[in-house]
C-alpha cells in the first residue's frame, strides 16, 4: 500500500510538472463554458444576419441545446484529448526505461498499473467535473427556470466512458511500449464498438451510447434502465483491460 | 556463504542464443569484476539476476534465495545500477531518492539521514538541481547513491564507468572502493584497468561463456610467471632484442616496447 | 455590434484568453526547444496554431520532446 501512494504521488507530481494537468484543466473549462455560450449565442448571430437582409427561422435557444453542446464536444474533442492526453502515461515510461530502477527496487508491477490508472482517474474527474460545474453554473445563469432529468445517471455516462478509454491507452502503452501503439490500440477498440453498433439492438450494450447518449434522458426521455447494460460492459471491459495490463507487464522483460 | 550462486544460466533471444551455461559464484564481500566486449552477454546476465529478464535455463541465488522473473522477492537483497540509468528529469536527487525510498518501504525518519549520507558519499550533496541538467558522471554517482540506499547485500553495477571521462571514472571507482568489505559487488566493465584497481575476482565473458575465471592475485601471478619486462641502459631494437632471445633458446611469445599489461593476457583468454 | 451580443463579452473573454494562452504556451516552449520526438519547428508551429485546442494538446502530450 506505501508503494501504491509514493507511486500515485509520483504520478500526480508529474501530471503538474509536465503541464498535464494545466491543459487538462484548460481544454475542458473551455467546452464547459463554450457550450452554453455557444448554444446561446448562435441564434443571436443569425438574427444579426437578419437585419442584412437574410431571414433564417431560428427557434430560441433552450436550456437543453447547452446540454447538447456539453455532450457533443465533451463526448468527441473531450475524449479525443483524454486519449491523447494519457497516450503516453505507461508506454513513455517504458521507452524511456524510467521503471528499471524502481522495478529492480521491488515495485510491484501491478502496482504500476493501478496507481496509473487511480491517479489518472483524479485526474480526469477533477476536469470533467471542472467543465461540468462551469457548464452548470452558465446554463442556470442563462436559462433561469428549466430542469434536468436522471442528472446522475446522464452525467456519470461520459465520466465511465472516459475511465474506458484511460484503461485502453494504459493497456495498449503496456503491450507496446511506445505512444503510437497505444494511440492505435484506442483507435481501434472505438472503431471497433461504432462498428459493432451498427448491428441492431446491440445500441443498449455498446459503451460507445455512453458517450454523449445520455442526452435524451436529461429530457426526461427515455428510461435510466436503458443505459445500465452499457454500464455494465464499459465497467466489465475496464476491468478485463487493466487485467490484462498487468498480466502482460507481468511478462514483459524491460 | 555466497552472496550470489548462478549456474548453467542460458538465455537466447530468437534464435540467437546470447547466454550459454554460465555458472559462477559470488563470495561474501567480493568484488567481483565481470568482463567482456560489448555484446558478450554482459547486461543480459545482469538482468537476469535482478529478474528484468527471463532466463531460458538454469538457476539464480542470491542469498541463499531463487530469483525468479518478474518477481522482486529476491530485489530486497540488491541494489542495481542500470547501463544507462534513467530518471525523472523534473526531479532533483534527494527527491528521486526519497521516491525510491517509499518504493522500499523505507522508514521516512531513516530515510531522511540515509539520503542525506547517500548524497555526501556520491558527492551530490551540493547539486540541488533537476536531474534532467546532470552530466553522464553526476547521472551514474545519483545511480550508485539509489542501488545502496536500501543497504543491499549485493550491489550490480552494469558497465558503471564506461561512458565516463576520466575524472567520472575515477569517483565511480573510489566511491566503489569505499564501500569494498560492507557490500559485495558485482561490476561489468570492459575497460580492464579498472578490474585491476578493485576488483578481488574476475571473470571473462566471451560469446555468451564464462572464458575464464579466478581471483585478481592468481592473474597477476600468472602475469609475471610469464613476463618479464627488461630495461635497458640504451635505446634497443625491440625486434633485436627478439632475435638473441629466440637464438638462445628462449621463445618469445609477443614483444613490445613498454609493459605488457593485464590487458594482453584476458584478451588471449577471450580468443 | 448589436446590443444582445455585446452583453455577452464578459463570457467570451475567459474562453478566448485561454485558448489564446494555450496556444502562446505551445509556441513559445516550441520557440525555445528544437527536439521534438518527431516532425520540426515548423510543423509544429502550423499544429499548434491553426489546430483549435487539440493543436496545442498535441503539441504538448506527443510532440514536446524529452527534456
Amino acid at each position: 500500500m506505501k508503494q501504491f501512494f509514493a507511486f500515485t504521488k509520483k504520478e500526480l507530481a508529474e501530471s503538474v510538472v509536465t503541464y498535464k494537468l494545466h491543459i487538462l484543466l484548460a481544454v475542458f473549462l473551455i467546452f464547459g463554458m463554450m457550450s452554453p455560450l455557444f448554444a446561446k449565442l448562435t441564434p443571436e448571430l443569425f438574427k444579426t444576419l437578419e437585419t442584412s437582409g437574410i431571414v433564417i427561422q431560428m427557434p430560441e435557444p433552450t436550456a437543453m441545446d447547452s446540454w447538447a453542446q456539453f455532450f457533443k464536444n465533451v463526448g468527441q474533442t473531450g475524449m479525443l484529448v483524454l486519449a491523447i492526453s494519457f497516450s503516453g502515461i505507461m508506454a513513455s515510461e517504458l521507452s524511456k526505461g524510467t521503471l528499471i530502477i524502481l522495478l529492480a527496487k521491488g515495485l510491484n508491477r501491478h502496482v504500476v498499473i493501478l496507481s496509473k490508472f487511480f491517479a489518472s482517474t483524479i485526474l480526469w474527474t477533477v476536469s470533467y467535473l471542472a467543465c461540468l460545474g462551469i457548464c452548470y453554473a452558465y446554463t442556470a445563469y442563462f436559462w433561469n427556470d428549466y430542469t434536468i432529468h436522471n442528472a446522475a445517471i446522464a452525467f456519470v455516462a461520459p465520466w465511465v466512458f472516459g475511465e474506458l478509454l484511460l484503461s485502453i491507452v494504459i493497456f495498449g502503452g503496456t503491450l507496446f511500449g511506445n505512444i503510437y501503439g497505444s494511440l492505435l490500440t484506442c483507435l481501434s477498440i472505438v472503431v471497433a464498438l461504432n462498428v459493432i453498433g451498427i448491428i441492431p439492438n446491440t445500441a443498449k450494450f455498446n459503451p460507445v451510447t455512453l458517450s454523449g447518449g445520455t442526452l435524451p434522458l436529461l429530457g426526461g426521455v427515455g428510461e435510466v434502465s436503458d443505459f445500465v447494460p452499457a454500464m455494465m460492459v464499459c465497467a466489465m471491459m475496464i476491468i478485463a483491460l487493466l487485467v490484462g495490463a498487468v498480466l502482460v507487464f507481468k511478462k514483459k522483460e524491460v | 556463504m555466497n552472496t550470489l550462486e548462478v549456474y548453467g544460466l542460458s538465455k537466447s533471444f530468437g534464435s540467437q542464443k546470447v547466454i550459454d551455461g554460465v555458472s559462477f559464484t559470488v563470495p561474501e564481500n567480493c568484488v567481483y569484476g565481470f568482463i567482456g566486449v560489448n555484446g558478450a552477454g554482459k547486461t543480459t546476465t545482469m538482468k537476469m539476476i535482478v529478474g528484468l529478464l527471463k532466463a531460458d535455463g538454469g538457476t539464480i541465488d542470491v542469498c541463499g534465495e531463487r530469483v525468479s522473473f518478474g518477481a522482486t522477492k529476491t530485489n530486497r537483497f540488491i541494489g542495481y545500477l542500470p547501463d544507462v540509468p534513467e530518471f525523472y528529469g523534473y526531479m532533483c536527487p534527494g527527491d528521486y531518492l526519497k521516491l525510491c525510498g517509499e518504493i522500499v518501504g523505507l522508514d521516512d525518519k531513516v530515510s531522511k539521514t540515509r539520503i542525506s549520507e547517500l548524497l555526501e558519499l556520491v558527492g551530490l550533496e551540493k547539486a540541488n538541481k533537476k536531474i534532467a541538467g546532470f552530466s553522464r558522471g553526476m547521472k551514474q554517482r545519483l545511480g550508485v547513491a539509489q542501488a545502496l540506499l536500501g543497504e543491499p547485500k549485493l550491489l550490480i553495477c552494469d558497465e558503471p564507468t564506461s561512458a565516463l571521462d576520466p575524472i567520472g571514472r575515477k569517483e565511480i571507482l573510489d566511491i566503489l572502493q569505499r564501500i569494498k568489505g560492507r557490500t559485495t559487488v558485482v561490476f561489468s566493465t570492459h575497460i580492464l584497468s579498472d578490474v585491476e584497481r578493485i576488483c578481488d575476482r574476475v571473470a571473462v565473458l566471451s560469446k555468451g561463456k564464462i572464458a575464464l575465471e579466478t581471483s585478481i592475485d592468481s592473474l597477476k601471478t600468472r602475469r609475471n610467471s610469464k613476463s618479464v619486462t627488461l630495461e635497458f641502459a640504451e635505446e634497443v631494437d625491440a625486434d633485436e632484442v627478439a632475435r638473441v632471445l629466440t637464438a638462445n633458446g628462449l621463445p618469445l611469445e609477443k614483444c613490445e616496447v613498454g609493459e605488457r599489461s593485464i590487458e594482453s593476457l584476458l584478451l588471449e583468454a577471450v580468443k | 455590434m448589436p446590443e444582445n451580443i455585446s452583453q455577452f463579452i464578459p463570457f467570451l473573454v475567459p474562453i478566448i484568453v485561454i485558448q489564446f494562452g494555450l496556444m502562446v504556451a505551445a509556441i513559445i516552449h516550441i520557440l525555445h526547444h528544437n527536439k521534438y520526438r518527431f516532425g520540426n519547428r515548423a510543423l509544429w508551429l502550423v499544429i499548434s496554431i491553426f489546430i483549435g485546442i487539440i493543436g496545442p494538446v498535441l503539441y504538448f502530450t506527443i510532440g514536446k520532446g524529452d527534456e
